[in-house]
């Protein structure tokens, strides 16, 4: 076991990978010699050289559509866009080009390269810092779409994604980057398999439901639950192409009440599809309807940078307003 | 080691020709390919004209609903075809690239089928017509937005490079794609890695109606090397030698090391843009007639038969063979059928997940 905060999890992923199969490859801005801008690819160029830790020009679209000439070509690449935001400059050869590669081929040629992607606000990064774009993504057919919480989920997952034969988005919440540590198996096969929820806590009257940076602010608000004398079930999505809607289903169907929480925008947000999905399969089990806590319908603001995230106390009116119904 | 052409000049006034208008041989330096080689261009280039034309004929037929005619850019399709090898380098075609496709190997039979949309077709009618692939012969998918496939292709030479096995990336794309962020982020990307990729321009002087002159400031697609700092060399794409000894040489040159190349080759389109355009309302009719006369497959007959290597039993023999051979391409294309319903699910992923899983049990009934 090693004690690690998340973004040492994705360093210490990336090297071990890498010693296993020469096939896998980094690149993207800055992550040679300076080791990446959040330290992600810290280390690796030291120890794999340029060839194998490529500094690329400034150029998402080069980044994103390089990282797939090289994986039909026979390399397993993992590219970082600095910022998530800035996956938008490459958004056609991440779109159209890398996840239609297997599609519109018909299976001849197949693109198993990672993008990785520093997500989410409460940084102080205003609009173009601070995005959510998971709903682009899973929306885009071809393209696997994973956004975990933990070190040890965000090591496991990105082994999952460097081995899987189909492009993955691994969004990255960058303010949990260094927020905890946690004990994250040495194992060199820990991997998380994708399309998995996990329960990170087990309570009768409500479930919530979140994933990436928003599980901070969700673990809070059951523990604020807690100290009323509710007990909530937390779910860590994980995975949102695909999405484990068994154990959603399974859960929100025993308990009866959920509130739904992202921090991306609200309309259309990934928790439509889910609020549509408990709605459609499960109607007569609920209690209460469906109810989301999200980020606004803004662009991301500067000033009201956490204003703009569901935190505990919308999460709790949610809550209440579900217990009433 | 090909460090430079030694034969050619980047930057040239004129675009570079070895064949004159009449066939007659005006290279400073001898024709040295078997007569076997140059006919088996004659064959290339008469199999890629009969090909457009077929193909042209289907859409009006209803058979397809799409085609980018081809014909004038032979040239340069069957050159890129004569000096790549086959199994060891790599094409990234645009969908205007048929010929080059067929001139490369890849079987008549897939390319209709590929066109109508059937069984045939390796990509199992995934996407309109005109857009050529093959794995065997790792010939990339052609896609359609414009210059999309320029940095896969840097992405391709710079793991080639990587590999070290002297693997050679060519990629190929109209004028107006030289318009697009794409175009700049593969040549750019190429360029700071020395990457293995010849760009080779089919400039045929219009993006659908725009002129080049609106689409650039530059004076020629070739100038615009200069900014990523690799050679840029103007050829009369129609001249199909030209265009063969100068991919030869950058081709050589990218295998041995010393990076990629821009290469500006002049054609011109006798047909529309696609079956859906007019070309009339852009394009005067004197200014097609005229480019008629530089026609690439009488050019290169003559020079063919100044050498006693062809004469007009041969064309007729030649045309008629590859009619029935593409008689039967399109019958066995149009034999295999169409792709079933459920086949519209595969291939979005390596397994079908759940939800794809019950999308196609509800389109299929099952």
């Amino acid at each position: 076991m090693s004690e690690w905060n998340l973004v040492q999890a994705i360093a210490g992923t990336l090297d071990a990978e890498m010693a296993r199969d020469e096939s896998v490859i980094v690149l993207g801005e800055d992550v040679g010699k300076r080791g990446g801008v959040f330290l992600a690819t810290r280390g690796l160029f030291d120890r794999y050289g340029p060839d194998r830790v490529i500094d690329t020009p400034l150029s998402e679209a080069a980044i994103i559509g390089a990282a797939l000439g090289m994986s039909v070509h026979g390399l397993r690449p993992v590219a970082e866009i600095q910022f998530a935001d800035y996956a938008f400059p490459g958004f056609d050869q991440l779109v159209s080009q890398v996840a239609k590669t297997r599609y519109r081929s018909g299976g001849a040629f197949h693109a198993p390269l990672v993008i990785r992607m520093p997500s989410g606000g409460g940084v102080k990064g205003g609009h173009h810092h601070s995005q959510n774009p998971e709903t682009h993504f899973v929306h885009t057919a071809g393209l696997h779409v994973v956004y975990p919480s933990t070190p040890s989920d965000t090591a496991g997952m990105l082994r999952t994604a460097i081995r899987s034969d189909d492009p993955v988005v691994v969004l990255e919440p960058k303010r949990l980057y260094r927020a905890v540590k946690e004990q994250v198996p040495a194992d060199p096969e820990h991997a998380v398999p994708f399309g998995s929820a996990m329960v990170r806590k087990r309570g009768d009257d409500v479930v919530l439901i979140s994933y990436g940076a928003s599980m901070a602010e969700t673990a809070r608000s059951a523990e604020a639950l807690h100290a009323q004398g509710i007990e909530a079930t937390v779910i860590d999505l994980r995975s949102l192409m695909p999405w484990d809607r068994d154990t959603v289903l399974q859960e929100v169907a025993r308990v009866g009440r959920c509130v739904l929480v992202s921090e991306g925008p609200h309309t259309v947000g990934f928790m439509s599809e889910v609020a549509a999905t408990i709605a459609e399969e499960i109607l007569d089990a609920l209690l209460a309807p469906p109810l989301r806590v999200s980020g606004y319908d803004t662009p991301y603001p500067y000033a009201q940078d956490r204003e703009y995230l569901p935190g505990p106390r919308r999460v709790l009116n949610a809550v209440q307003r579900a217990l009433d119904y | 080691m090909i460090r430079d052409s030694s034969r050619f000049q980047p930057f040239s006034e004129q675009p570079i020709r070895l064949v004159g208008d009449q066939g007659e041989w005006l290279g400073a330096f001898a024709l040295d390919l078997s007569d076997d080689d140059l006919i088996q261009i004659h064959r290339d280039l008469v199999r890629a004209r009969l090909l457009d034309e077929r193909l042209v004929r289907l859409q009006r037929q209803g058979k397809s609903s799409f085609v980018a005619p081809a014909a004038g850019h032979e040239g340069i399709q069957v050159a890129v075809a004569h000096a790549v090898e086959a199994g060891r380098d790599w094409l990234y075609p645009y969908y205007r690239d048929y010929g080059l496709a067929a001139a490369f190997g890849v079987p008549l039979l897939e390319i209709v089928g590929q066109m109508l949309g059937t069984l045939a077709d390796p990509a199992k009618g995934r996407q309109m017509p005109s857009h050529p692939g093959s794995a065997a012969l790792n010939v990339f998918t052609a896609v359609s937005p414009i210059a999309a496939h320029l940095p896969p292709a840097a992405g391709t030479g710079i793991s080639m490079k990587m590999a070290g096995r002297g693997e050679v990336c060519v990629a190929t794309f109209g004028d107006g794609a030289t318009s697009e962020g794409d175009w700049h982020a593969g040549l750019n990307f190429a360029g700071a890695q020395g990457a293995p990729v010849v760009f080779v321009c089919e400039n045929n002087r219009y993006a659908i109606s725009v002129e080049f002159a609106k689409q650039s400031g530059s004076e020629t697609v070739a100038d615009k090397a200069h900014a990523y700092g690799m050679p840029g060399y103007r050829v009369d794409g129609m001249d199909v030698l030209a265009c063969l000894y100068l991919m030869r040489e950058l081709v050589q040159r990218a295998r041995d090391g010393f990076g990629p190349a821009l290469v500006d080759a002049s054609v011109y389109r006798y047909g529309p843009h696609s079956s859906a355009d007019d070309d009339s309302v852009y394009r005067p009719k004197e200014e097609v007639e005229a480019w008629r006369k530089r026609d690439p497959l009488p050019r290169y007959r003559s020079l063919l038969e100044r050498r006693g290597l062809w004469d007009a039993g041969a064309e007729e023999r030649l045309r008629a063979e590859v009619s029935e051979e593409l008689n039967q391409a399109v019958r066995d294309a149009e034999a295999a059928g169409r792709p079933g319903i459920a086949s519209m699910f595969d291939d979005v992923y390596a397994e079908l997940p759940w939800h794809l899983r019950k999308q196609r049990d509800e389109a299929t009934g099952a």
